[in-house]
């Protein structure tokens, strides 16, 4: 796998520290230590410390249950973040002071408040207006989670498209505006398919880091991944066995949505990809 | 119809902070005609086009386009500038977008033509500036010289009245002008009215009805390309034509 990377650097020796024949081999030399103690330390956490049969067999069903939470969790909080995200970050390059003022406050709130903070007060502080026992959401637990997390996304979301909007160069507003389109038409046609290309890494980036904040969720009692793998360890003192679960769940959904943001930059790449 | 002047500046001023960039301005474009501003950089050329369709705000003065004030609070800016058209030195090409869409986005989004009444009028203005086989390019994969006869397109597919040129060759490599330049000569032969800021002279002498010397913030000279480049009424105009041999 290393060999033929390194391979590809001979053919195009653009830069001269890639013919270095002694930097190559310290290259060859470092990765492959590095993979052997990682595969090193694999063999000896599965010879020693997990049971195969219950790695398949027992343990897996309440992962699985997991997983669905957690993707369901995600799949709702994506959807709601990206939308709130477009019209905080449209806010904060409004025209209109108040309007900018308050996308700006929004995301210095949620981005400099922790999202544990954030989920405990959704989920333990507003409950609190209400009588003991006589809020109205029974499940409280999901709902605050997708709350929070989409309040915290659409923050980074918003900075990610104001920064997508500030790269679009300003020649291009005004070539829009002088063939008589409006300040809307013109950001609607030509400034915001840019801004939405430049800004697509970051919001995948920030989709990611949602995925692996819901397992912050556990202390909302949300029955996800991180939950069960210490109410496995507590129950069986099989502690390898969840973290392994946890692993391979987790790197499920985080390396197929990187994949697809790839795709979707791919596809927004005025030359490379649509027709 | 009318006998008033295309562009109308009536001492128009302008500033940028402090800096008093247009000084009382007066300046007419009349139908068909073409007319070139010259003068060295800083003098306020770009920025006396730029205002003509209120890319900038003018502090003093009135401009009209066609008899109709652009300049003023109650002026319909969007409907004004579909009767200008602008080419701008760094061309501006929407990069999301071919070249057809480039040039049919104005009429179908401002003129709400339909898509393929406005594709097909595109690649007829493609056509027109020798790009009937990049059609479906997307900037990128254009020259500038090509990028910037997109533009050209651009700017007539939405019928202007008159089109400004702002430095239009300044950002190419020298062996592409020529082709630009071509386009526009082929423009004023058909009778558009324009106002062009260039440093290229011999476009200006070839093809200009009226050269407009600039210096300062003010219009210090204009005549006819002969006279003018033959000999300069002005001081301030014999020592700019010194400094181009």
């Amino acid at each position: 796998m290393s060999e033929t990377q390194y391979g590809r650097g001979d053919e195009s020796p653009s830069s001269p520290f890639l013919n270095d024949q002694r930097l190559k081999i310290i290259g060859i030399a470092a990765s492959g230590l590095f993979t052997l103690a990682v595969v090193g330390f694999l063999g000896v956490i599965l010879y020693t410390q997990v049971n195969p049969d219950r790695f398949v067999n027992i343990i897996h069903p309440q992962f699985i249950d997991a997983f669905f939470v957690v993707l369901r969790i995600v799949a709702i909080s994506s959807v709601l973040s990206v939308t709130g995200g477009m019209l905080v970050g449209l806010g904060r390059i409004s025209e209109t002071l108040p309007t900018r003022g308050i996308a700006k406050g929004y995301i210095e709130f949620f981005r400099g408040t922790p999202l544990l903070f954030q989920l405990i007060v959704i989920y333990s502080g507003i409950p609190a207006f209400w009588p003991p026992g006589q809020f109205p959401i029974a499940n409280f637990s999901v709902p605050a989670a997708i709350i929070g997390l989409t309040l915290n996304h659409s923050a980074y979301i918003g900075e990610a498209i104001r920064g997508g909007v500030e790269a679009v160069p300003d020649g291009q507003m005004e070539a829009a505006r002088s063939l008589g389109m409006s300040y809307a038409q013109a950001m609607r046609e030509v400034v915001l398919p840019q801004a939405w290309r430049n800004a697509l890494a970051a919001i995948g980036n920030d989709q990611v880091i949602l995925v692996k904040d819901t397992s912050l969720l556990s202390v909302l009692a949300v029955p996800e991944i991180i939950s069960t793998v210490q109410n496995i360890n507590s129950a069986t003192f099989d502690i390898w066995t969840p973290i392994l679960w946890a692993a391979i769940l987790y790197l499920a959904i985080t390396i197929p949505l990187g994949k697809f943001v790839r795709y979707l930059e791919a596809r927004a790449d005025p030359t490379g990809g649509p027709r | 119809m009318s006998t008033r002047p295309l562009v109308e500046y009536e001492s128009v001023d302008k500033y940028f902070g402090e800096t008093h960039v247009l000084k009382e301005v007066d300046l007419a474009v009349e139908e068909q005609e073409v007319v070139v501003v010259v003068g060295p950089s800083g003098s306020g050329k770009s920025t006396l086009l730029r205002c003509a369709n209120r890319l900038e705000e003018i502090q003093g003065g009135e401009i009209r386009i066609a008899g109709d004030l652009i300049s003023g609070p109650d002026a319909n800016v969007n409907r004004l500038r579909q009767q200008v058209g602008m080419v701008f030195q760094s061309f501006n090409l929407f990069p999301h977008m071919t070249a057809t869409e480039n040039v049919a986005v104005g009429p179908r989004k401002v003129k709400g033509v339909p898509e393929s009444e406005a594709t097909k009028r595109a690649d007829d203005l493609l056509g027109r500036v020798g790009l009937g086989d990049q059609t479906a390019s997307y900037p990128a994969e254009l020259s500038g010289g090509q990028q910037q006869r997109v533009a050209i397109a651009r700017a007539l597919a939405m019928d202007p009245k008159v089109m400004l040129f702002d430095e239009v060759t300044s950002a190419l490599d020298p062996e592409l002008v020529g082709e630009v330049l071509g386009v526009m000569k082929d423009l004023a032969t058909e009778g558009m009215t324009m106002l062009t800021v260039t440093h290229e002279m011999g476009f200006a002498r070839e093809v200009g009805d009226r050269i407009v010397l600039m210096s300062d913030g003010e219009v210090v000279e204009q005549g006819a390309p002969e006279s003018f480049f033959e000999s300069p009424e002005t001081e301030r105009g014999e020592r700019f034509l010194e400094r181009l041999l």
